[in-house]
């Protein structure tokens, strides 16, 4: 090794977009909306709303969305520069990702010039949150074995069936629905993306509680809702045909901050364990777990940069957003587990700054489950890999 | 300024050049081909007859050096050629153009009296040996220094231990001169693991397509399948984190940035050469496989770069870092 510097004396980004984004944030992020506080009562959801909505005016959402949609109008370096901010601070997750980095997308890529002009502002501005209603209880990973039925009716689209796991339903204004015109049997011809209103008639929607004690994911029935045509995005299979593109590349660059994040949540551990001499050598029993924790966060940083400068390049990047979904999910996990387990041996009368450490741990251990889960599990993104880009052989 | 030349060109090259070299007899004859080629001084200063390229297209042609199994101390020659220029330009350009065989010993420091982990020492006429103050000294091989390779782990650049007797006289080069030294020591051994877990990769998969049983491919298998797919994964991560080492690291610490990617590829490229071994089953067993000897020139590798050492003092730097200003506030004890 040839620096002894203590890690993090490091230079802060010199970009203006980052230093900015860091006032902002500073200025605006209050104790009931950090995520490091659990002695002090959470924000509402209406808070939340309207700390989002605050985000997007100060320009640190929607900054590569174009101008004429209600974004800012810049490049994934200023995108990239701004989650390098948001990933440090202990900020809350976003209410309306779904909205921002996947609906939206897939609007600018498939829909009518009056589609755009009237859904994406509202995402932005906080108008519309979204839900995405792909997942069903028969389809899951195999996405294609989905039963959703849309039947033409003489102004739109008559729906049916039921969906699953569908993120913040119950908060949503708007469903990304994805459904078939034809049979399961069809597989992937047929399919189908609606931009449906959730207080359609014939919507009901039942929380699912989740192992992490939250109450996001639901279960949402379909029973005769009827979709207008003009709410139809792309045409039946090109709109499905180009989600799939768009999704590729959103799974390479949606959360862009979640290697500052991770960093930020080792940084929350060492300076918590730093104040209580037990906690302190508790965590130097696992120095090389933390070791291990911070390369992959640098690792994790170089994924995402190069991915970035190469879209800058505009290189195409195909399933290589397999990469940092697998490798950041898993690293995370390993981390929640070991600090799950040093918080779990802290003394029972630690202070303040050890009891919202834990708390945030705990946390951690139960949602970072999920990461391996949603947006195509571990073994699905391995079986990509090795379909895609490694070309493999099944048959002789 | 380097923009018409592309580094992907520099691998292309090396390759071929580091497949010629396999069929010469000893490292005096590679390092004539090499210096050739150009390939030793490609990022020393022109002032010693080198390409002044900066790392980036080294880095290439030590993955090709890693992939072919080439048998020359390559890392500690394009290291010593940059830094001798302006210390001693003749020496430089010798090293660059392969007249002169220099090594480094990568283990221990000359006030030990024996230092180790000097690759081709045995074939080479000068080693550099590092000091206790950071500082290191070029000696000639010879008198008072003299090499000895027993049992070596790497079978192609096999290591040697250099016993001094005396104080050791030669050329000196600063502390200051060797930091920079190890940094772009640091960022090639890193392409080098790259290159030769790469070789591991696409011989695992090319036996595991080739070879059928049950009636099937090896690769029809989901267990093979995800194996090599989580290979895959760890060159790809290989790859990112020494392209951000090697460009200006906004909003990051180069330094951390460069040491990271050494020490997860170090662990990383050594698992990918098991991982092949298990691929190959019995044939992965035998002396004539090649992956054994890419297995042992990362392990040596590893050991020459201190990879083992290094995580377990990233992990006291991280315990000690109190930087991100959100927690500024809780008070400390420790
Ligand atoms: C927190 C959370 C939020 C989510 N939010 C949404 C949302 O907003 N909208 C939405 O549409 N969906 C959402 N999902 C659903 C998510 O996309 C699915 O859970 C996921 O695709 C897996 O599907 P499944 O649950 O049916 O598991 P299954 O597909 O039944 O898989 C079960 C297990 O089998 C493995 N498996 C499956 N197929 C294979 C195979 N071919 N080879 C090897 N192993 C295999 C899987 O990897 C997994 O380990 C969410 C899920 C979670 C956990």
């Amino acid at each position: 090794m040839t620096s002894q510097e203590p890690i993090g004396t490091q230079s802060p980004d010199t970009g203006a977009y980052a230093a900015s984004a860091r006032a902002w944030i500073r200025g605006n992020l209050t104790d009931a909306l950090r995520t490091d506080r659990a002695h002090v009562p959470g924000a509402s959801l209406g808070d939340k709303i309207a700390f989002e909505a605050a985000q997007h005016r100060a320009g640190l959402v929607g900054i590569t969305w174009p101008k004429d949609y209600g974004g800012h109008g810049l490049t994934l370096r200023e995108h990239l520069e701004a989650n390098r901010e948001i990933g440090l601070a202990p900020m809350p997750n976003a209410v309306n990702s779904i909205g921002k980095e996947l609906a939206g997308p897939i609007i600018m890529a498939v829909g009518r010039e009056d589609q755009k002009l009237d859904l994406l502002p509202k995402i932005l501005k906080m108008d519309h949150i979204w839900c995405q209603g792909f997942s069903e209880p028969g389809a899951g990973s195999d996405l294609a074995g989905l039963r959703t039925r849309a039947e033409r009716t003489a102004d739109g689209w008559r729906v049916n069936g039921q969906k699953i796991w569908t993120s913040g339903a119950s908060k949503s204004q708007m469903c990304l629905l994805l459904a078939r015109s034809g049979t399961a049997e069809d597989r992937h011809k047929g399919l189908m993306l609606f931009a449906v209103p959730m207080d359609s008639p014939g919507i009901d929607v039942r929380e699912i509680v989740s192992i992490d004690g939250a109450r996001s994911f639901c279960e949402v029935f379909f029973n005769d809702v009827i979709v207008d045509e003009a709410n139809m995005l792309g045409a039946p299979d090109e709109g499905w045909a180009a989600a799939t593109r768009v999704l590729s590349i959103e799974r390479a660059t949606n959360r862009m901050y979640r290697a500052w994040r991770f960093q930020s949540e080792i940084d929350h551990l060492v300076a918590a364990c730093r104040s209580d001499l037990r906690a302190f050598a508790i965590l130097s029993e696992y120095k090389r777990d933390i070791a291990e924790a911070r390369i992959a966060v640098e690792n994790l940083k170089g994924h995402v940069e190069t991915l970035v400068g190469d879209l800058l390049a505009g290189q195409q990047i195909g399933p290589r957003g397999s990469f940092p979904k697998l490798y950041w999910s898993e690293a995370h996990q390993r981390f929640a587990q070991v600090a799950y387990e040093i918080v779990s041996r802290l003394p029972a009368n630690a202070g303040q700054p050890l009891a919202d450490l834990k708390a945030r741990m705990e946390l951690l251990y139960f949602s970072s489950r999920a990461e391996t889960i949603y947006a195509g599990t571990t073994e699905i993104q391995l079986d990509i890999i090795a379909k895609r880009i490694l070309n493999l052989r099944k048959a002789g | 300024m380097f923009d018409d030349l592309d580094p992907k060109e520099f691998e292309d090259t090396a390759r071929t050049v580091v497949e010629g070299c396999a069929d010469l007899a000893d490292a005096s004859a590679r390092a004539a081909m090499l210096g050739e080629a150009g390939l030793i001084g490609v990022s020393a200063p022109e002032s010693v007859g080198g390409l002044a390229l900066p790392l980036d297209f080294a880095v290439p042609v030590v993955a090709a050096a890693g992939a072919g199994l080439l048998g020359f101390p390559l890392i500690e020659s394009m290291v010593l050629a940059k830094a001798l220029a302006g210390v001693n330009d003749a020496l430089a350009g010798e090293i660059a153009a392969g007249e002169t065989v220099a090594t480094i010993a990568w283990v221990g420091v000359a006030e030990d009296g024996v230092v180790g982990g000097a690759p081709m020492a045995a074939e080479a006429a000068r080693v550099l040996v590092f000091r206790a103050d950071g500082s290191a000294v070029l000696a000639p091989l010879g008198n008072g220094v003299t090499a000895e390779v027993t049992a070596p782990l790497d079978v192609d650049a096999p290591e040697a231990r250099i016993t001094l007797n005396g104080p050791v006289e030669g050329i000196v080069l600063s502390a200051e001169v060797v930091a920079t030294l190890r940094a772009d020591a640091t960022l090639l051994r890193t392409g080098f693991v790259r290159g030769s877990a790469e070789r591991c990769l696409s011989l695992a998969a090319d036996y595991a397509q080739d070879r059928s049983q049950f009636g099937k491919p090896l690769s029809a298998n989901q267990v093979i399948r995800h194996r090599l797919s989580r290979d895959r994964l760890a060159i790809e991560t290989m790859r990112c984190g020494l392209t951000r080492a090697l460009g200006p690291v906004p909003g990051g610490d180069a330094a951390l940035a460069r040491d990271t990617a050494w020490l997860s590829s170090a662990k990383a490229g050594i698992a990918v050469a098991e991982s092949a071994i298990q691929v190959f089953g019995g044939m992965g067993f035998t002396w004539e496989v090649p992956l054994h000897r890419h297995l042992r020139q990362m392990r040596a590798q590893a050991s020459y770069g201190a990879a083992a050492e290094g995580t377990e003092a990233l992990g006291a730097r991280v315990l000690a870092g109190r930087d991100n200003d959100w927690y500024g506030e809780i008070a400390h004890v420790v």
